[in-house]
């Protein structure tokens, strides 16, 4: 059928198909960095966790032929790198923000380093959900060929939601985000809690780098993060750390991110780069209008340095 | 009792000064790294003493090997003090990749329609237009965090992402050379404009410009009022306001200087090494900077050294890549590793130094 | 579970060098409040930590009915009934009363059903004897509130040993009548001991049995309150015996001519909520002017404005001409300031004490010429007011955080008031420093007056206040709501003020 045949249609359904692509990773960092952030920490570092994430899952969907296998160990990686960070940021005086960038540079490296053999061979994809079976149209199809990953990623927003509001250990990662004291007195092991919350953070980041490289884009490239995880801090202060809000910035910023190839596709290629830069822009501009000079962040968890 | 009334003497004296071990900690962190990075590179199956030599003599070992280490050095000590500067107004800004390639393509634009004018103000134009535009893109990042409160580390770096593509957006449409073909890039600029090569060196003259600039740096920060007052606004906003510094401005201020850095280093490598403004800006020097900035502490003159170290070890790549077939980001790993220890290092040493007053 | 007898035996404790606790014994005795009384810096807060699992005493042992305990954690405190009521009080702000009781339990649910979760912490909190709504966030608590909550949680996780720090710091008289005696009724039904670390004599006097003095680290005095007069306790505090603790120069009428001038003032606090409301004052010079309130009614938010901290609408004019806290200003108009907490409200931890010293004229000639800072300059003025104000340091090289608390407000009382002060504002001063720290803060703020500075003293501690001041305002929801001279002051009439029962 010819692409044209449905008109201006194509645009949003592109859209949309590429909101749901591109927003994956996005939920499951930015979920994954919320649970740090709730726990008084700042990882910055998780740039450098997504690409660990993408090749360690590319690597052993290749080797295992097993594309969840991939997505598991992607995990473990980022969950290794997370207590890493963890560790690392428990030495007293030392400087969260810092500490995550140098692990920006050494999660890249190593990335790189060990994925060096992975760029010319084709792991197994993960499998996706072929919602569209309805329609006799191929961009309505395209658009609701759906990646399993994306609707755990769904599910996972609602389960930290009842997490956070509803369990006793939820309460507690909260109470030693907000209240260092409080959770001293109470006799709660501040460290510990940090740490752990730090690698769950580190393993949704890792799953959401699996994303990039064993669904989209889909392969193992350097070029595959190009600062989602630096985003999804930004998306967590947009979303005043609440897990179901991180849900839905995840899906703007995915339609933001999903605007360029989707004009390319109908056509539209004088402002390619531009429009590439869409949620950089976007992300800037929420910033910009979900903080103000008076009360830069009214909600977030009081441990959290974030503006020193 | 010192001479001084009222002064007491230290109670008991510490195994060590804090000078000492301000020196001890990032040698040993740096040894640690090393030692974490000779083992990674045992278990991919290379001998670290032959890795280990190669980056000597690739980065120290020849003239030739020193050229590339200093015309590295030359962009790398600006982009550290790029990060240097905000940071002693207590800024954490990481976007120097961004100001640096827009400052680039300002400085292979602006002296395009004066081609045979006199090449000293040329030059001198270039690099002012360079300054200019990452001192622009900088200060936004400055503006957004003392006017709205945003994070001025993510702003950076966002603004940074914008840079590239808006530089994207131009060398491939408005200023692109029709003739550049698979690569696309501005109109070269008048050969005779291009940074000469300092005589008995072999490097272009970049280098002497950042090497000025670092000093200037060290003198305005460690001997004039403006230092001061940059020290007290890092070290706190509040007291900063209490006595009277106009804090917003001093920020502000900080971050336009230290983009105009970025700046010049992206008009530099047009100005001397590129010829003109294309992808081959974008080779990360800016993220580089920060390196350097955290390892040297952001002290301009250390920033010197560990630009030089840097350079050297970003130099000795392509000789790992020809003689081991290792791949580039081998240095990626061991300077994640080297800046990672360092850190902690930092923080240990300032803890000891607390722990032996008390 | 009865009420059970608590006793300290020879509790010694060592931070470094420093003897923090030395040989201490303490006995509570069951169903009794014992009032613990110090300065600053006498081991009171040791103590107690070590009581509730904070720290490890080096030597001495903890005994609860006659049988010895180890405490290792808070959650051995815990198990044992004792339980502390902090200072700064350790609810988490953004989780309502409720959440906070919940996460607080011995034992964390697995999962929480709200519905039934809170019609029992209903029952339970609903024998309490005070009342505290259970579905609101902490942070919207009033001070006293956030107070009656904490003892809520206390009551609510059964404890039967209250330590209480300092309780009534943050509370009006009135509150604090009300927490304290509550407390002290249950004490007397036999329902709890409780342990009141306070500085206030009548405080003691009022809710105590018995009482201990700690100085330096060593119990000086124990025994019933009644048996002790407020001059043997303040003589145990201190160490000699009392003077008067601010000599009042004779005060010379206050000269005509007024020095600060505030009128509709409008603040906003950190949470972008009007903090000052239309405030309007004046000071004159050579008096000195104090405002009352309790903690939290706009008093920092009124302060940071004033020193150009804050943004804010309405003008403020030092002598006739507005003052925006610029450098040239404040050198120009003569306006300086003593903050709470000087460490980090009014110098640069990370600076050296010679660079601190110099905060105010580093700019200026001496200590700079052109932009060319002159470094031997700033070490000589940094000697000589070392010298003056006898600021006990390792060197002045040395960062300012490694000084004492009272040498670091010694050396910014040296910066500060060596300049020429025609405006002070002073905001809690005394905060936390020790005796002869305070004592020196209030000589040198009268002797500003008295050498015709017109002084801003915002003050949480009343007694402090009245001391010192010619007239008292009274700050209340972030307006003036009361004027009184310091001669026809009325605590109780203050305090109602204090408290908003009383409009403007």
């Amino acid at each position: 059928m010819d692409p044209t045949s449905i008109g201006w249609l194509a645009l949003p359904l592109a859209i949309l198909g590429g909101a749901i692509r591109v927003s994956t990773p996005f939920i499951f960092v930015s979920i994954g960095e919320l649970i740090t952030e709730k726990s008084g920490r700042i990882n910055l570092g998780l740039e450098g966790t997504l690409m660990l994430g993408a090749m360690a899952g590319y690597a052993i969907s290749y080797l295992s032929g097993s594309p969840w296998l991939g997505v598991l160990s992607a995990g473990l990686a980022g969950m290794a790198f997370g207590f890493l960070h963890g560790l690392l940021c428990s030495v007293k005086r030392v400087n969260d923000t810092a500490i995550g960038i140098s692990l920006i540079v050494l999660g890249t490296g190593l990335a790189f380093f060990l994925g060096k053999p992975l760029i010319e061979p084709k792991a197994p994809p993960l499998p996706s959900i072929a919602l569209g079976f309805w329609s006799s149209v191929p961009q309505v199809r395209a658009a609701l060929d759906v990646n399993a990953l994306f609707f755990v990623g769904i599910a996972l927003a609602f389960a930290v939601y009842v997490f956070l509001n509803r369990t006793g250990w939820g309460l507690m990662l909260r109470t030693v985000g907000d209240s260092e004291d409080a959770a001293r007195a109470l006799g709660f092991p501040v460290l510990r809690v940090r740490i752990i919350a730090t690698m769950a953070g580190g393993f949704l980041a890792g799953i959401g780098g699996s994303f990039l490289s064993l669904s989209y884009p889909g392969s193992w490239s350097e070029g595959l993060s190009s600062g989602q995880g630096i985003m999804a801090v930004a998306l967590v202060i947009f979303a005043r750390w609440r897990s179901v809000n991180a849900l839905g910035a995840s899906l703007l910023f995915g339609g933001a991110g999903a605007l360029g190839p989707a004009l390319q596709g109908i056509g539209v290629t004088g402002y390619y780069y531009l429009f590439n830069a869409a949620p950089y822009i976007l992300t800037l501009a929420i910033m910009v209008a979900s903080t103000s000079r008076a009360a830069p962040f009214a909600d977030a968890p009081g441990e959290l340095k974030l503006h020193r | 009792m010192s001479s001084i009334s009222g002064i007491e003497p230290v109670p008991s004296k510490p195994l060590v000064t804090a000078a000492q071990l301000s020196v001890a900690l990032p040698v040993l962190a740096v040894l640690l790294a090393s030692a974490v990075f000779a083992a990674f590179v045992a278990l991919s199956g290379q001998n670290p003493a032959t890795v280990f030599g190669l980056i000597v003599q690739g980065g120290f070992g020849s003239s030739f090997a020193w050229q590339d280490t200093l015309s590295r050095a030359a962009p790398l000590v600006l982009v550290g003090l790029a990060v240097a500067i905000p940071a002693q107004a207590g800024l954490v800004i990481i976007g120097g990749e961004g100001a640096l390639v827009l400052g680039g393509l300002a400085g292979a634009v602006v002296t395009l329609p004066f081609a045979g004018v006199h090449a000293l103000p040329m030059q001198l134009l270039m690099l002012l237009a360079g300054a200019l535009i990452g001192g622009l893109w900088f200060g936004l990042a400055g503006v957004l965090r003392q006017y709205r409160g945003v994070n001025e580390t993510i702003s950076s770096l966002l603004l940074s992402y914008i840079g590239i593509a808006v530089f994207h957006h131009l060398t491939e449409g408005m200023l692109r050379d029709p003739a550049s073909l698979d690569k696309p890039s501005t109109h070269p600029i008048d050969p005779s404009h291009m940074l000469p090569t300092l005589p008995g060196v072999g490097v272009h003259a970049g280098l002497a410009v950042s090497l000025l600039l670092a000093i200037a740096a060290h003198v305005v920060l460690r001997y004039t009022r403006w230092g001061f007052a940059l020290r007290v606004v890092g070290g706190s906003a509040r007291v900063a306001r209490m006595i009277g510094l106009a804090v917003n401005r001093w920020i502000l201020g900080a971050s336009v200087v230290a983009g105009g850095m970025a700046g010049i280093a992206g008009a530099i490598e047009v100005a001397a090494v590129q010829g003109t403004a294309n992808s081959s800006l974008i080779v990360g020097y800016g993220y580089s900077g920060i390196l350097v900035a955290f390892l040297a502490r952001h002290q301009p003159l250390a920033i010197v050294a560990v630009a030089l170290l840097i350079g050297g070890m970003q130099a000795s790549a392509s000789l790992l890549q020809r003689r081991l077939g290792l791949p580039d980001a081998t240095m990626l790993v061991f300077q994640g590793l080297i800046f990672v220890c360092v850190l902690v290092a930092d923080a240990i040493a300032q803890q000891l130094r607390e722990t032996t007053r008390r | 579970m009865s009420v059970p007898q608590v006793e300290l035996k020879n509790m010694t404790k060592r931070f470094g060098a420093n003897l923090a606790l030395n040989n201490v014994s303490l006995l509570i005795r069951s169903g009794t409040v014992h009032a613990l009384l110090g300065e600053n810096g006498a081991g009171k807060s040791t103590l107690v930590k070590c009581l509730v699992g904070f720290y490890h005493p080096d030597e001495g042992h903890i005994q609860v009915d006659g049988r010895e305990h180890r405490l290792n954690s808070p959650k051995d405190a815990d198990a044992l009934g004792i339980g502390m009521v902090y200072q700064h009080f350790t609810l988490v702000p953004s989780m309502t009363v409720a959440q906070n009781l919940v996460v607080s339990g011995a034992r964390l649910p697995a999962y929480i059903n709200w519905q039934s979760e809170l019609r029992r912490l209903a029952e339970v909190t609903k024998k309490l004897p005070f009342h505290v709504p259970l579905d609101v966030r902490v942070s919207q608590l009033s001070a006293g509130e956030k107070q009656k909550a904490e003892i809520v949680k206390q009551l609510y996780l059964g404890r039967k040993l209250l330590i209480l720090d300092e309780p009534t710091s943050v509370l009006t008289p009135a509150e604090a009548d009300e927490v304290l005696g509550h407390v002290r009724s249950l004490t007397r039904a036999g329902e709890l001991s409780a342990i009141l670390i306070s500085h206030k004599f009548h405080e003691v006097r009022r809710f105590a049995d018995d009482v201990t003095v700690l100085r330096r680290g060593a119990s000086v005095r124990t025994g019933a309150v009644a048996d002790l007069t407020d001059d043997a306790l303040a003589e145990a505090m201190i160490g000699e015996p009392v003077s008067k603790i601010v000599q009042h120069a004779p005060k010379s009428p206050p000269k005509s001519d007024i020095i600060l001038s505030i009128s509709d003032l409008r603040v906003n606090g950190d949470n972008g909520l009007p903090a000052v409301k239309d405030l309007s004052l004046e000071v004159r010079a050579g008096e000195i002017v104090g405002i009352a309130g309790v903690s939290g009614n706009g008093q920092l938010e009124l302060v940071e404005a004033l020193m150009g901290q804050r943004d804010r609408s309405g003008t403020i004019a030092v002598s006739g001409s507005s003052f925006n806290g610029t450098r040239l200003e404040i050198a120009r108009l003569g306006v300086y300031g003593l903050p709470q907490e000087p460490l980090k409200n009014a110098c640069i931890d990370r600076m050296s004490l010679a660079e601190n010293l110099a905060l105010r004229n580093f700019d200026r000639v001496p200590l700079c010429r052109g932009i060319a800072m002159n470094y031997g300059a700033l070490a000589e003025q940094a000697e000589r007011l070392v010298a003056q104000f006898r600021v006990k340091a390792p060197s002045l090289t040395a960062s300012m955080s490694t000084l004492s608390g009272g040498n670091v407000q010694r050396a910014v009382l040296a910066r500060e008031l060596t300049q020429d002060v025609r405006l002070l504002v002073a905001s809690n001063p005394t905060f936390g420093l020790d005796f002869v720290a305070c004592e020196e803060t209030y000589r040198r703020i009268v002797e500003a007056r008295n050498g015709g500075a017109a002084v801003l003293l915002i003050s949480e501690d009343l007694d402090e206040l009245l001391g010192l001041v010619d007239r008292v305002l009274v700050m209340s929801a972030g307006r003036i709501v009361h004027e009184v001279s310091a001669e026809g002051a009325d605590k109780r009439v203050i305090g109602k003020y204090m408290a908003g029962m009383k409009a403007a």
